[in-house]
């Protein structure tokens, strides 16, 4: 019964992949892909595409493709998709190649997501046996959080719209995910080059080193080491054999190695590519520098932007460190509180940067959102799942119209759009804050339920009760 | 800790590129080669204000139209006129200048481009625009953009003295300035040979302390001497221009474009009892002979062809950056770096220069050597396979990944 269940679920699974790259590859078709690279939510100065074809460009003329403040990516991509930019092929809608590109990205993405899934649940699965509380769990529904998750991540409108909308996105999310899954698998050389593309590409999954040592260090999501111990109490000894293993230094010594081969063959091959264009320094300038900087102030569905409209120059550096600290505030505590769930701790990291980068798009909320999927089981008495439901689907349908309305109609202003920009950063945040707490519940609710056993054990006649 | 053993031959595979890579920027700086003429420049300044100094501004605009029809591009010409005869409310031909009593050619046609008029034109600016030392708000057409490849015609007219010349009737050129900023544009390689025409009184003096190597100076009379004017027009009534000049004009419109004639020829046609002075000029700086030198290197703008016969491939733009880096193929990819920035110039002088002929002098050179790593090298060096080099290094990334993840399994 359970393996036709099972059978007819991975099934189902496919279908929907395929109707979702299926979906998208009809969408390619439209004329000029909706003009959803235009918009401000799709495409930023880091993610857009017209950029990407100016820079090439300038490459192609002999110039620095930094040059005039277009492009501010990495020369790699550059070199990769730039030609794609340029390709056209007869009786095919313009940037056919680009886009299949996206669509392959995704997919490896989503793959990559369930395979992870897939491995987390199988280690949850493992802890619950070590905790023996397996029975307890079995009869409650428990969803296929690896299929969940990559479904999440295809079918979701955000990844649609960034896959169709030709930015680069589907390929930086590419790279974080690749990261968690090396992490996850143990495959270190493949952890380490996720982390070094990521970290080239845009520059804030460097913090997700935090979440990736404790995952090489210790393995996937456990429970806090303590139930363990308070479990095997009871039993008045220690079973070794079924206690998860202890914190190991080897593999992120070797992750320190491989990310260091990995960042040194990229660094050369950049510093290579930019030799005649002032090297690495004008790369560091134009791409880190600048989103750092915070230079380009054109809307986008972020909060910096208004803001440093309006900020005077003299306190603008120092603004600029608060948005970012921001940010780097939140690493400290997080880890400390959630260290034994790596891969939650990174799904709260990526939601955090994704809110508060300088320029953040819908395809950096398609991640998170995707990441999402993998704590199915563990969100599933969150509050105000409805809420926020609501509130994306409300968000992404105002923000286009109040968008029009202060450009193309002039009947609103800045204030119209920041607005939703505003609600849909709040959105974000109690999307955070609820799934911290649904996971801290689901520990609470674990603890009892060992303590309950417990207390069973120990009052011995009462346990007869329990059904 | 095994997985380190199994991980050394896999370090150093991964450590062998980048020894390859490193070696090969290092191998770049090599020693500078000296520079092949690839342009030609003109500064041509006339220094006197007031009607009456008419003539300079006649001899400046008749040296412009010769450079100008001998083939120097506005572009390349700096013109600094310090007053306006020809809209002069004593001109009695509005917008018209002439340097002959018989009014043949009027020199202020509708093709002048004054960069530096009436009062821009100081000695500061003058210096500025030899050193090339501007504020950034100095637009393209009033900067000298020369390189190592340039030879400049400086020709400077006005009144003059012992070791000055004057500028505005207010303030002095002195030959040690002069000296000054020639050294500095050496130093700077602004240009590869300079030749200074000076038509002043006692106008050898002004070239005394110059010691750059690459510099020509002529000077329309010497310590003590006057220079004269040649006529005078009675019409517009003032001399309208200077013997010096005239009779450098009328060598020079014996000449058109494809004349090589010497320089020589030029110097030896300055007779001194019609000059009333004597026309002296210092080679001591100027290692060449000046019979094999063509007027055309200075005042015109002759440039050598190389013929091939491979196809010209004009339209690509990949190419037209790679023509750049041929043109100055003896040098190293340092001086690339240097002239990228400066395109416009270069892109009309060095069309006639393809790619194959120098193609043909690399093959020479490998011929020498015999040894796969300099055509590799030199290949580098010419830039066009960077980008290759770095998309194989970008396609070998996967691959690479892959492996080592399976063995480090």
């Amino acid at each position: 019964m359970e393996k036709l269940k099972k059978k007819i679920g991975s099934i189902s699974f496919w279908k929907w992949v395929i109707a979702s790259v299926i979906f998208r590859l009809i969408l390619i078709y439209f004329p000029q892909n909706l003009n959803l690279s235009s918009r401000p939510e799709v495409s930023t100065p880091l993610t857009s595409f017209r950029r990407l074809a100016e820079g090439y460009w300038l490459k192609q003329s002999s110039m620095s493709p930094y040059a005039g403040s277009m492009y501010h990516g990495s020369p790699l991509l550059l070199l990769l998709l730039g030609p794609l930019t340029v390709k056209r092929i007869e009786g095919q809608p313009n940037h056919i190649l680009y886009s299949l590109v996206s669509v392959i990205a995704d997919l490896v993405s989503a793959m990559l997501i369930r395979a992870t899934g897939q491995n987390l649940q199988l280690a949850y699965l493992r802890t619950l046996g070590s905790l023996d509380l397996v029975k307890q769990i079995e009869g409650s529904e428990i969803h296929p959080s690896g299929d969940v998750a990559a479904l999440i991540y295809l079918c979701n409108p955000f990844t649609i719209v960034a896959c169709v909308g030709l930015s680069t996105s589907p390929i930086e999310n590419m790279a974080v995910i690749l990261c968690l899954y090396g992490a996850c698998s143990r495959l270190i050389p493949l952890a380490a080059f996720g982390w070094v593309i990521a970290t080239h590409l845009s520059l804030y999954p460097a913090i997700l080193i935090i979440p990736v040592i404790f995952l090489l260090g210790r393995g996937p999501d456990a429970p806090p080491w303590k139930l363990f111990l308070q479990r095997h109490q009871q039993n008045g000894m220690l079973n070794q054999s079924k206690l998860p293993p202890g914190f190991s230094w080897g593999p992120i010594i070797r992750f320190a190695f491989w990310s260091l081969v990995w960042s040194v063959y990229v660094l050369v091959l950049c510093g290579i590519s930019l030799k005649q264009f002032g090297g690495l320094w004008e790369m560091f300038k134009s791409t880190y520098g600048f989103i750092l900087t915070v230079e380009d102030l054109s809307p986008n569905i972020g909060v910096l932007w208004y803001f440093f409209a309006e900020v005077f120059e003299f306190f603008r550096s120092f603004f600029l460190i608060v948005f970012h600290v921001n940010i780097l505030f939140m690493i400290l505590p997080l880890a400390i509180r959630l260290h034994h769930r790596p891969c939650y701790l990174a799904f709260v990291y990526v939601a955090i940067f994704s809110m508060l980068k300088s320029y953040p798009s819908v395809g950096d909320s398609a991640l998170y959102l995707g990441l999402l999927g993998w704590f199915v089981n563990e969100f599933s008495d969150m509050q105000f799942s409805l809420f926020l439901f609501c509130g994306y689907v409300g968000v992404s349908l105002l923000s286009p119209v109040m968008h029009n309305l202060w450009i193309w109609r002039g009947t609103g202003n800045a204030n119209f759009y920041f607005a939703t920009a505003m609600v849909y950063a709040c959105l974000q945040i109690v999307l955070v804050v609820e799934g911290v707490s649904a996971m801290l519940n689901h520990e609470r609710k674990l603890r009892r339920l060992i303590t309950g056993k417990t207390q069973d054990s120990k009052s011995g006649l009462l346990s007869d009760s329990s059904p | 800790m095994e997985t380190f053993n199994n991980s050394k031959p896999i370090l150093l595979f991964l450590l062998l590129p980048c020894l390859l890579l490193y070696s090969l920027i290092a191998f770049n700086s090599s020693s500078v080669e000296a520079a092949m003429h690839t342009n030609n420049w003109a500064v041509l300044v006339c220094t006197s204000r007031f009607w009456f100094n008419y003539r300079h501004m006649a001899n400046t605009l008749s040296l412009y139209r010769t450079v100008k029809r001998l083939g120097i591009p506005d572009e390349r010409i700096i013109l600094m006129l310090a007053d306006d005869m020809a809209c002069n409310t004593r001109n009695k031909y509005p917008a018209q200048v002439f340097n002959n009593e018989n009014h043949r050619l009027n020199l202020y046609g509708d093709n002048v481009e004054v960069d530096y008029r009436g009062y821009e034109v100081t000695v500061e600016n003058f210096l500025r625009v030899l050193t090339g030392r501007h504020e950034t708000a100095v637009p393209r057409s009033k900067r000298l953009l020369s390189d190592e490849g340039s030879h400049i015609l400086l020709y400077m007219t006005g009144h003059g003295g012992d070791e000055f010349l004057k500028f505005q009737d207010s303030e002095e050129l002195q030959s040690h300035d002069l000296a000054d900023a020639v050294k500095q544009m050496k130093e700077k390689h602004r240009f590869k040979e300079l030749l200074i025409m000076v038509d002043t009184c006692q106008a050898a003096t002004l070239f005394n302390q110059l010691q750059s190597p690459g510099v020509l100076a002529i000077g329309s009379s010497m310590k003590g001497e006057n220079s004269y004017s040649h006529h005078l027009d009675s019409d517009v009534g003032v001399s309208v221009v200077d013997r010096f000049t005239y009779y450098t004009l009328a060598f020079f419109e014996r000449l058109n474009i494809y004349d090589n004639a010497s320089l020589s020829s030029l110097f030896s046609s300055y007779n001194p009892s019609l000059l009333m002075s004597t026309a002296y000029y210092r080679k001591d700086p100027y290692k060449r002979n000046l019979e094999e030198v063509p007027v055309t290197n200075f005042f015109g703008s002759v440039m050598e062809t190389i013929h091939t016969d491979a196809a010209y491939k004009a339209l690509s733009r990949i190419n037209s950056g790679r023509f750049e880096a041929q043109t100055s193929l003896d040098q190293s990819v340092h001086h690339i770096e240097r002239r990228m920035p400066m395109k416009v110039n270069d892109q009309e002088e060095t069309h006639n220069i393809i790619p194959e002929g120098n193609k043909q002098l690399l093959q020479g050179e490998e011929g020498a050597s015999k040894c796969p790593w300099s055509t590799f090298c030199n290949k580098f060096r010419k830039g066009e396979n960077v980008d290759i080099l770095v998309n194989y290094g970008l396609v070998a990334m996967i691959p690479l990944l892959v492996i080592l993840t399976w063995l480090v399994q």
